[in-house]
């Protein structure tokens, strides 16, 4: 019997009972559906990060904290697993401060570029407010890091951090709220104020002017923040802590910033960050700091495909009976084939093909109402949570993904298949024939 | 010519138990029979008398408890299963009491079935099909749905599916067992126009003695062995 002929028999025989077929269709639809719809937002969500990085640059920047292990970054937040740490007044556990000796040993890390090592000052600002009005807004500030970063701008340029010039590039909100279009503001003087230590209420401020020199555009690693040249930084700093004594200031750097290298090897960068954890200094490229998200995100993906997974094997469940049904149904049309010579092997590859079709028809439905979905899904998230941020799409479909779905769920189906299909394919043609 | 050369099919010593022990039942026993080509031989006997056996046996569908079948020279017990499955569908061809049709098909898919399993090209197969169908004047129904034809026609569709593959022998169970008698009539003679015309050996087991009669060797069954064999002078002479 030519395989054609086999698939077309078993189309013909899935089709004599429509309602039964379509039954365990839709049971395989609902695990392919929700497999290949968080594929797709798994890869929608991957490609957007993946552009955006790709944008971003930063190639061979790198943060650096102090502290024993990136695990320690977890159980700062309380969520460690092993239960409270002893105090030690000198401070033996979770981030501490970078010092002078940190950056030396930063500098003299083989691969590090040393003259781009630099602490990593945080200043919080109280307020904006621009010359014209007496508005103020809430502002949120980074010294930008480093040049090997591209951030895509609505006007203007980046802050130069070799300028003594202090230099601010907006937040693309903050344009218009400040009275301005995104192109009028750019060579606006505006003013950044910092609250003095100590913190007291109502709260101290010092004022500083700076020249706004651009308005970045609205993405994922901009997040929304305000980037300010280092000059303008330390300016902020100094004043914040302006008016304690000397012996009183609080040690805050926290972070480190270096560039390294790009033409290293692999390996050389691993044994430059070996290096630097040897000395409890944990090296971050943005890479890495967005890969920490995209774990916890690409967790919760497995969790749901493992439900479409659940969904899958009772449906699997349900191609076993529905064959089983089937192969009771045609035990005397069985006897007749094989009366008439049909192979053993040709009865299991009949019934096997119909499982196999049943996976097949599944996952077929399943894409196409996943790409009923996509339209829908993607068009409501760019009217709402993703308004802010262009060039997103949640739900994107990789061809050779669907491919693969389909083919694993023809496997599984093919699988739950071969009981049924080998108690047609041993069944005796007399006692088959014989069978009322 | 040698005699046992022209034999088609040949039963030495069958014998086939059903059953162990206390619960054990004869079937046949001892049957020696030979089959020559283009004889058509019914084998007669009531319920229980083992022809049914006998039939599956000779059509090699199943095999016998003790002795040894003999088909083309060659001896069935050294067949290997793929064999036994190649050689029933080109040499034989089955029509049972109860149809065994495929009811949601069209007639023509019935007809080609053995076709299919044959591996053969779907162009041929339709071919094939077409003139199988006329040769029971049933070609204008080719496109219909098997169930809705009358039983007599459908058994002229079984009796085309077992033609297709042009085979040596044809094996009819009760051919006309669920007929009323005019209907049965024109299958009964399309059987035995087949045997004479086209020299297809023929063997029918029934209880009928008018379908019995029309064949040119009786061979009666009571309680799994022969006890009449009856042949006609002349190897399709009879009617």
């Amino acid at each position: 019997m030519k395989f054609f002929d086999v698939l077309k028999m078993a189309n013909a025989n899935l089709l004599r009972n429509k309602v039964r077929a379509g039954l365990t269709i839709l049971a395989i639809f609902v695990g392919s559906f929700t497999i290949i719809l968080n594929s797709g937002i798994n890869y929608g969500v991957n490609r957007y990060v993946d552009s955006q990085l790709e944008a971003a640059g930063g190639e061979g920047y790198l943060e650096i904290m102090k502290m024993e292990s990136m695990s320690d970054m977890i159980q700062m937040g309380g969520m460690g697993s092993g239960g409270p740490t002893e105090y030690d007044p000198d401070g033996g556990s979770g981030v501490q401060p970078i010092t002078e000796d940190d950056l030396q040993i930063i500098r003299e890390t083989p691969g590090i570029i040393a003259e781009s090592v630099r602490v990593f000052r945080m200043v919080n600002v109280e307020y904006i407010q621009s010359l014209e009005n007496d508005k103020r807004f809430n502002l949120s500030i980074s010294q930008w890091p480093s040049d090997t970063l591209n951030v895509a701008m609505a006007s203007g340029r980046m802050v130069d951090n070799n300028s003594e010039e202090f230099q601010i590039v907006l937040a693309p909100e903050f344009a218009e709220a400040l009275g301005y279009t995104e192109e009028s503001v750019v060579g606006e003087t505006v003013v950044l104020a910092v609250a003095l230590l100590p913190a007291t209420r109502p709260v101290q401020v010092k004022r500083v002017e700076a020249t706004v020199v651009g308005v970045q555009q609205q993405s994922m690693v901009g997040m929304g923040r305000s980037f300010v040249n280092e000059a303008l930084n330390d300016a902020l700093y100094d004043a914040s802590l302006s008016a304690l004594p000397e012996e009183l200031r609080p040690d805050t750097n926290f972070f480190a910033m270096a560039e390294y290298d790009t033409s290293m090897s692999e390996e050389e960068v691993q044994a430059m960050r070996d290096r630097l954890s040897e000395h409890g200094l944990q090296a971050m490229s943005i890479r890495d700091q967005v890969g920490m998200m995209m774990t916890f995100f690409d967790a919760i993906t497995i969790v749901l495909m493992i439900f479409g997974g659940i969904a899958l094997l009772a449906a699997s469940i349900g191609i076993v009976n529905t064959l089983f049904m089937a192969v009771q149904e045609r035990t005397r049309e069985i006897g007749l084939m094989k009366a008439m010579g049909l192979s053993s092997g040709k009865i299991f590859l009949m019934f096997s093909t119909e499982a196999i079709l049943l996976g097949f028809w599944g996952s077929v439905v399943g894409i196409g109402l996943a790409f009923v979905a996509r339209g829908v899904g993607n068009h409501l998230a760019a009217q709402t949570f993703l308004s802010g941020l262009p060039g997103f799409t949640l739900i994107e479909f990789n061809p050779t993904m669907l491919v693969v779905i389909t083919l694993v769920i023809m496997a599984i189906a093919f699988v739950a298949g071969t009981a049924p299909a080998r108690r047609a394919a041993k069944q005796d043609p007399i006692d088959a024939l014989r069978y009322e | 010519m040698d005699k046992d050369k022209k034999s088609v099919l040949e039963a030495r010593k069958i014998s086939k138990v059903y059953g162990k022990k206390a619960n054990r039942f004869v079937a046949l026993k001892d049957i020696d029979l030979k089959i020559e080509r283009g004889e058509s031989v019914a084998i007669i006997g009531k319920s229980g008398s083992g022809k049914t056996t006998l039939m599956h046996i000779l059509a090699l569908l199943d095999s016998p408890t003790t002795g040894e079948m003999v088909v083309g020279g060659e001896k069935s017990t050294k067949l290997k299963k793929a064999k036994l499955g190649r050689l029933r569908n080109r040499e034989f061809g089955f029509v049972f009491q109860q149809f065994f049709m495929n009811p949601n098909d069209s007639v023509l898919n019935n007809v080609m079935l053995p076709l299919k399993i044959a591996g053969i090209s779907a162009r041929e197969q339709k071919r094939r099909a077409m003139e199988a169908l006329k040769a029971v004047e049933l070609e204008e129904k080719a496109k219909n749905k098997a169930n809705d034809l009358s039983g007599g026609q459908k058994q002229r569709v079984c009796i085309a599916r077992a033609l297709v593959n042009n085979p040596k022998v044809i094996f009819a169970d009760e051919p006309t067992g669920n007929l009323d008698s005019q209907t049965g009539d024109k299958v009964e003679k399309l059987l035995s126009k087949l045997n004479k015309e086209q020299g297809i050996t023929l063997v029918v087991v029934t209880h009928d003695e008018d379908l019995a009669r029309r064949c040119n060797r009786q061979i009666y069954l009571k309680d799994g062995q022969i006890i009449r064999d009856e042949r006609k002078k002349k190897t399709g002479g009879a009617r």
